[in-house]
């Protein structure tokens, strides 16, 4: 635990990660072309903090939640966690950091064995880190279930029994059971209420304070993800968009997709009137990508030089970064 | 009566859900069940060709000649049509046909259930291994499913016992089995690929469960009531290619079967002239497979909710 409490150190750094998959048509299945799921994402995540991973659907977090996960094979670039590049790392290897990195889920419903008791599921975590008392075990899971404020005799009912939060709640024990230091959270309050929503978030928030995890926010819900994450990328078409701290994101939008997507966020004022400055059309086949900046047919201020020139990651302040060229002139920065 | 008990056995069950869930899904099972017809008729039947198998093993018990294979009436040297002392009859040599058919219903029942539970056994295993693994080991047994599939049991077994001479009872049921995993393998194998792309089970992969965890932990109590659906149509065509061989002679001539009775009238030649021997073991193989085929068609309702029926809330 005590390594745990490092200050301004990375947990988990992400370097030019890439997972094409392939487009096979036909009858032999030839490779027809490949859709860039996620094309050389770079990020960072320190140590006790949480990053949060913005964009619609389909542009690739979820893949790139899988593959820091290891549920898929990346193509290229580092997962470098803990000091170690565990992208290449086969099954045994991998072992010791197995537990190190968990997942919450966007389903509450998918995520937990329909056949088998909340204790069960939980305890099979505990089990894995080699605690070998059916005593201790059973004091892990209370003490597991109390901390996500599920009482203790719900460990022998079935997940058809619970609400949606509930199993949320299930869902976040059974990812700290193996007492993990980065935990992937995927869209998890998506599928929940408003009301339940924000106590998962706190939820979350605690647990962090209590344990000194790490997250990776996966999330399309701006409001969410500013209240809960210290830094935030904005994913478009698998490419790293804008890379800020929450409030820059929120104060200082540079990317011209990031300032459409902050205009979408509705206001529960009456009063205000909305003004979202939409982007152009929608986000299209991922397959076909065009030269230069991804995000050339949607852009309300693209030029022809965009259509052509390969963006690049810049610099236009401490800490913040835009894939944007426009942007970042206007802003008066120096290429990184 | 019945009723009060019924409602007293929902209530406590209501308040006490989790003490016994296995016990309650039982219960909810059962309330859908019972309200079908066909699965009532067909486990009626089955209730009776139990208890007939079980009588069979008292018959030998009243009197030595109402052994089914080797009593004979000292006073009778053929085929007689039914009387007090023989109910149904007797065959060419005196057996009592009732007996013979009673010890049909425990070979038949044995016979359908071992090689269905092998069979189940074996497609279960097979199926989740292809499904979970995928790839190379996946495509190699589906492909060999296939080559097996394509097989018509009955004749593999006909020139098997051609080549090696008369078959034991068991050596006929593992080859029916050995011939008849292919079709469950292949439907638990499409459940397996469904269920491995959900997310409890992506869960068990991240928390470090191993993948023999995953297959017999996660996925197996999943695709297990499947199985067991599979199951019931396996015990009919068990029975139904045991019954095939032991009337084409290819059966077992130590066991009594209700195959080998109708190859014993046949041989005979009392085909048309004693229908009290030739109607009741071909009526019985009729009436079990049927019974346990319309089991399998309840039980397929009471899994798969889709099909069920509106039923009236109580």
């Amino acid at each position: 635990m005590e390594s745990k409490n490092k200050n301004n150190h990375s947990i988990l750094r992400i370097e030019g990660l890439k997972k094409y998959f392939p487009i096979r048509r036909g009858f032999l299945q030839k490779i027809h072309g490949w859709v860039k799921a996620v094309d050389g994402v770079s990020f960072e995540i320190e140590q006790g903090k949480t990053m949060g991973l913005v964009g619609e659907s389909g542009c690739g977090k979820t893949t790139v939640a899988r593959l820091i996960l290891k549920l898929l094979e990346s193509d290229a670039g580092k997962i470098i966690f803990q000091g170690h590049d565990i992208r290449r790392f086969s099954e045994k290897e991998m072992k010791p950091y197995r537990k190190e990195i968990q997942i919450i889920f966007q389903d509450p419903f998918g995520s937990l064995n329909p056949r088998m008791t909340i204790g069960q599921s939980i305890e099979e975590g505990i089990r894995i880190l080699g605690n070998k008392h059916a005593t201790n075990r059973k004091e892990r899971l209370e003490t597991l279930l109390s901390m996500v404020g599920m009482s203790s005799d719900s460990s022998d009912r079935y997940p058809h029994e619970f609400s949606g939060g509930q199993r949320q709640r299930i869902g976040i024990a059974r990812a700290l059971s193996v007492e993990p230091s980065l935990i992937v959270c995927d869209e998890p309050v998506s599928a929940l209420d408003v009301s339940i929503q924000a106590q998962i978030i706190n939820l979350l928030k605690d647990l962090q304070d209590q344990l000194g995890l790490s997250y990776l926010f996966i999330s399309h819900d701006l409001n969410v993800v500013g209240y809960l994450c210290n830094t935030i990328s904005v994913m478009y078409k698998g490419h790293i968009m804008e890379f800020a701290s929450s409030e820059d994101i929120f104060n200082h939008p540079h990317h011209p997709y990031t300032i459409s997507l902050l205009s979408a966020i509705p206001d529960p004022d009456p009063d205000i009137k909305w003004h979202v400055k939409p982007s152009n059309g929608h986000i299209g086949d991922s397959d076909v990508v065009p030269e230069g900046c991804k995000y050339q047919d949607r852009c309300t201020i693209a030029e022809t030089a965009c259509l052509k020139d390969k963006m690049v990651f810049e610099k236009v302040r401490e800490n913040h970064f835009v894939r944007c060229w426009k942007a970042a002139k206007n802003h008066g920065s120096s290429p990184d | 009566m019945t009723e009060n008990r019924s409602i007293q056995i929902s209530n406590d069950n209501k308040r006490s859900p989790k003490k016994f869930p296995t016990v309650e899904r039982f219960l909810e099972g059962w309330s859908v069940y019972k309200e079908n017809l066909i699965g009532k008729i067909g486990l009626t039947l089955l209730i009776i060709f139990a208890v007939m198998a079980i009588a069979s093993f008292f018959t030998p018990l009243i009197d030595p000649m109402y052994h089914p294979m080797t009593g004979v009436d000292p006073d009778i040297s053929h085929s007689t049509s039914p009387s007090w002392r023989h109910w149904l009859g007797t065959d060419f040599i005196g057996r009592d046909i009732l007996c013979q058919l009673l010890a049909g219903a425990r070979i038949a029942f044995m016979v359908g259930i071992s090689a269905a539970f092998m069979s189940i056994f074996l497609g279960t295993i097979i199926g989740m291994i292809a499904g979970y693994t995928g790839k190379v080991v996946d495509t190699l047994l589906m492909r060999l499913a296939d080559m097996i599939m394509v097989m018509p049991t009955l004749l593999v077994v006909l020139i098997l016992s051609s080549l090696f001479g008369q078959l034991n009872i068991w050596t006929i049921v593992l080859l029916i089995a050995l011939f008849r995993w292919p079709g469950v393998s292949r439907v638990i194998r499409a459940q397996t690929l469904s269920l491995k792309e959900r997310p409890f089970i992506e869960a068990a992969k991240v928390t470090g469960a191993s993948h023999f965890r995953i297959i017999f932990r996660h996925i197996m109590p999943n695709v297990l009531p499947l199985s067991l659906l599979y199951m019931t149509f396996r015990v009919t065509s068990a029975i139904i290619i045991e019954a095939a061989l032991a009337f084409l002679g290819f059966g077992d001539p130590s066991t009594v079967s209700w195959g080998m009775m109708l190859q014993w009238v046949w041989k005979t030649g009392h085909m048309f002239q004693a229908p009290y021997w030739l109607l009741p073991p071909g009526i019985c193989i009729s009436l079990l497979t049927l019974s346990f085929y319309m089991l399998g068609r309840a039980m397929e309702e009471v899994l798969d909710p889709r099909l069920r029926k509106e039923i009236a809330q109580e």
